[in-house]
């Protein structure tokens, strides 16, 4: 009986290997089949942009390199899976999950979203997780919860791309129904544009030096493309500009733009410039009712929020080790019933056969001498058998019957059946 | 037991005051406390205002006090800026203690104090004159939030204030409401005046206050309504016309002193 975690993630291998590890949730049930038919009661797979994890109830011992050959399918070259890989058992299983739920183990330390992602890994993996996973992940998201709720583990904003949305969210309050334009195609624009449209923001307009690409980006996000020159008249309408070209010097000029705003009647108009090199020239952000920022503002607000977030780490680690505890002790005390009914089951052979041997060698013995002598031995096993039971039970209610479990079934070779 | 109720309102709202400032020194306070803490404030001040004859400098700044903490309330509620408790919440207080001061006994004309078209012109031209407050208030939060953002300083101000836009709504509404409710309470005052006192015999310092007030209120409404003015433009704007308001009384005050009547 064992809990198993093997995975990669942020830490231990670059993007462009997670990209190829992440399984969308379609083809999470065929990669499960695959681990469960090598042998396991359960599997949970969680994939996200950060980590791809197999977690696994009672795996036998060459499930893991089921595991590992699953991934390497999707690795090109010599390249090894395990040198990216990580394997934890089960207390430090059940740790790394909670870890993972609370926002502990992610890239942005608190970050709310892994929640959902943990959520969406379960309900997707349900109907191969088995009780135990099933058990486990459950109390994953209420640990997930409860560090949220009683830390402060996930207050601020802590990237550039949910500061983007924080900043926005100052000036406008609601996001929803906030006209965005996008300037330029690069990732973090692509990122924050969709932090904003999560928010209820719409983007209305894509424009890029080259309309193509613009066009590409525009279709993904329901808006119209435009070329940059077409563009600058549009500063008269968006809410909100979202600037990520790959120009070297800036493209967004007062001059460009400086009518188009004049026009707008004193409403506000926040700019993100996330370009490095910046996009917008910083007189820009001079004119009235402009809010001009760049990514060094940005990571300055998901600095604070990260910083101040750190502090909150030793309190949520505890709140973890406290609801690990919990579970082993639910864990240990699941396994214990069967296996003190194996012990018990194991040693009543073993008397039974030993009795049988006796009872040949002293025929002289009367029925009810030879019943006396059942009741004996009977007596005997069970005076044998009442510390340990006792001591057993005791120790899963302390969430401390794991050891002593394991223990027994190697003494005993319970699993293996070769007690007699 | 009128004083007893206004000193339990002064302390509530002198509670609320410090809730409110809690998160800028730090402590995590939701914003919850210092609206359930305002709410049984305004609740037990509702109790002294139900029994005050509104007669008398010391009764309507205690209805005034009462109305700003229910815009407080209203404003938290209905447009999540529970942060103009930073400045509601000790006006208010200031106000009760003024009126504690000033004494709650009705001045002047006490039967008055009985009269509904009295009651009601009371009731909304403070009302108004409350509202003609929130503005400020808003106005002036607006200004703070509006420099920090622009000054990329992402602080204490930038985490706690609310949105600009919602600040800016919050001016508007308080403007658009404060406007008709003191527009009423002067046309009541003149119904009044007619009908029950005799005629229009009204204090000179108190039509030109009553009458720069409404003009005052109705220009600010104006550049927001017709000409379109928002945010910073009308911030300004309503700080001004505040200001002018306030600094009319004082004037006014200070060549007609006495606290018999309102002025």
């Amino acid at each position: 009986m064992s809990i198993t975690v093997l995975g990669v993630n942020h830490r231990t291998a670059p993007l462009e290997v997670r990209e190829r590890f992440a399984h969308a949730a379609h083809e999470v049930p065929g990669a499960l089949a695959r681990v469960l038919d090598a042998g396991a009661s359960g599997g949970v797979l969680l994939s996200t942009c950060n980590r791809t994890e197999f977690y696994l109830a009672e795996p036998h011992a060459g499930v893991p390199d089921v595991v590992w050959a699953l991934l390497g399918e999707r690795l090109s070259g010599e390249r090894s899976v395990q040198q990216y890989g990580y394997v934890e058992r089960d207390r430090d299983a059940v740790r790394h999950l909670y870890r993972v739920s609370a926002g502990l183990d992610s890239m942005v330390l608190g970050e709310s979203q892994i929640q959902g992602q943990v959520r969406d890994a379960w309900e997707t993996s349900r109907p191969q997780a088995g009780p135990v996973l099933h058990r486990l992940f459950q109390s994953a998201l209420l640990v997930g919860a409860r560090v949220r709720t009683e830390t402060r583990l996930g207050t601020g904003t802590a990237s550039v791309p949910s500061a983007a949305v924080a900043v926005a969210s100052k000036i406008f309050g609601e996001l929803a129904g906030r006209a965005a334009l996008i300037l330029g195609a690069g990732d973090m624009a692509e990122l924050a544009a969709s932090c904003l449209v999560a928010e209820g923001a719409r983007v209305t307009l894509v424009a890029n030096r080259t309309y193509e690409r613009a066009r590409a980006i525009a279709e993904q996000l329901g808006a119209r493309a435009l070329t940059l020159d077409e563009a600058w008249p549009h500063f008269a309408e968006a809410d909100i500009v979202l600037c990520s070209t790959a120009a070297p010097h800036a493209v967004v000029t007062w001059e460009r733009v400086a009518p188009a705003i004049a026009s707008r009647g004193g409403r506000p108009l926040c700019i993100l410039d996330l370009a490095v090199p910046r996009d917008v020239d910083a007189a820009v952000g001079q004119l009235e009712n402009v809010f001009l920022y760049d990514v060094d503002d940005l990571q300055a607000v998901a600095g604070q929020a990260a910083a101040h977030r750190r502090g909150e780490v030793p309190a949520a680690e505890g709140i973890v080790n406290e609801e690990v505890e919990r579970f082993w002790s639910w864990y240990g005390g699941l396994a214990v019933v069967p296996t003190l009914k194996a012990f018990r089951e194991t040693l009543d052979t073993l008397r039974a056969l030993e009795l049988e041997r006796a009872q040949r060698r002293f025929q002289h013995l009367s029925p009810e001498d030879r019943e006396q002598l059942d009741l004996f031995s009977k007596a005997l096993l069970n005076k044998f058998l009442h510390h340990p039971t006792v001591a057993l039970k005791a120790a899963t209610d302390r969430g401390r019957g794991y050891a002593l479990l394991e223990a027994l079934k190697e003494l005993f070779g319970l699993e293996r059946g070769d007690a007699s | 037991m009128l004083v007893e109720i206004h000193l339990a309102a002064l302390a509530l709202y002198g509670l609320s005051a410090v809730l409110a400032l809690a998160p800028f020194a730090g402590l995590p306070l939701s914003g919850r406390w210092t609206l359930g803490v305002a709410s049984l404030g305004a609740a037990i001040h509702a109790v002294g205002v139900a029994q005050l004859s509104l007669v008398g400098l010391g009764p309507a700044l205690s209805v005034l006090a009462w109305c700003l903490m229910l815009l407080q309330i209203g404003s938290e509620l209905l447009l999540r800026a529970g942060t103009v408790a930073l400045f509601t919440a000790p006006l208010a207080g200031g106000l009760v203690g003024l009126a504690l001061l000033l004494g709650l006994a009705p001045g002047a004309q006490p039967s008055a104090g009985r009269n509904m078209w009295f009651i009601l012109h009371v009731t909304l031209s403070v009302l108004g004159l409350a509202l003609l407050a929130l503005a400020f208030i808003s106005a002036a939060l607006y200004l703070l939030q509006f420099r920090e953002l622009k000054a990329k300083r992402f602080g204490q101000v930038f985490q706690l204030f609310p949105p600009l836009e919602r600040l800016d709504r919050l001016n508007h509404v308080a403007l658009v409401a404060g406007f008709p409710a003191l527009t009423v309470g002067v046309l009541l005052a003149l119904g009044y005046a007619i009908r029950y006192a005799g005629g229009m015999r009204a204090d000179p310092a108190q039509l030109v206050w009553g009458s720069f007030t409404w003009v005052v209120l109705g220009w600010t409404v104006w550049v927001r309504v017709v000409r379109h003015w928002a945010g910073r433009r009308a911030a300004f704007a309503s700080i001004a016309g505040f200001a002018a308001v306030v600094l009319v009384y004082v004037a006014l005050k200070l060549a007609q002193p006495g606290t018999a009547r309102f002025l």
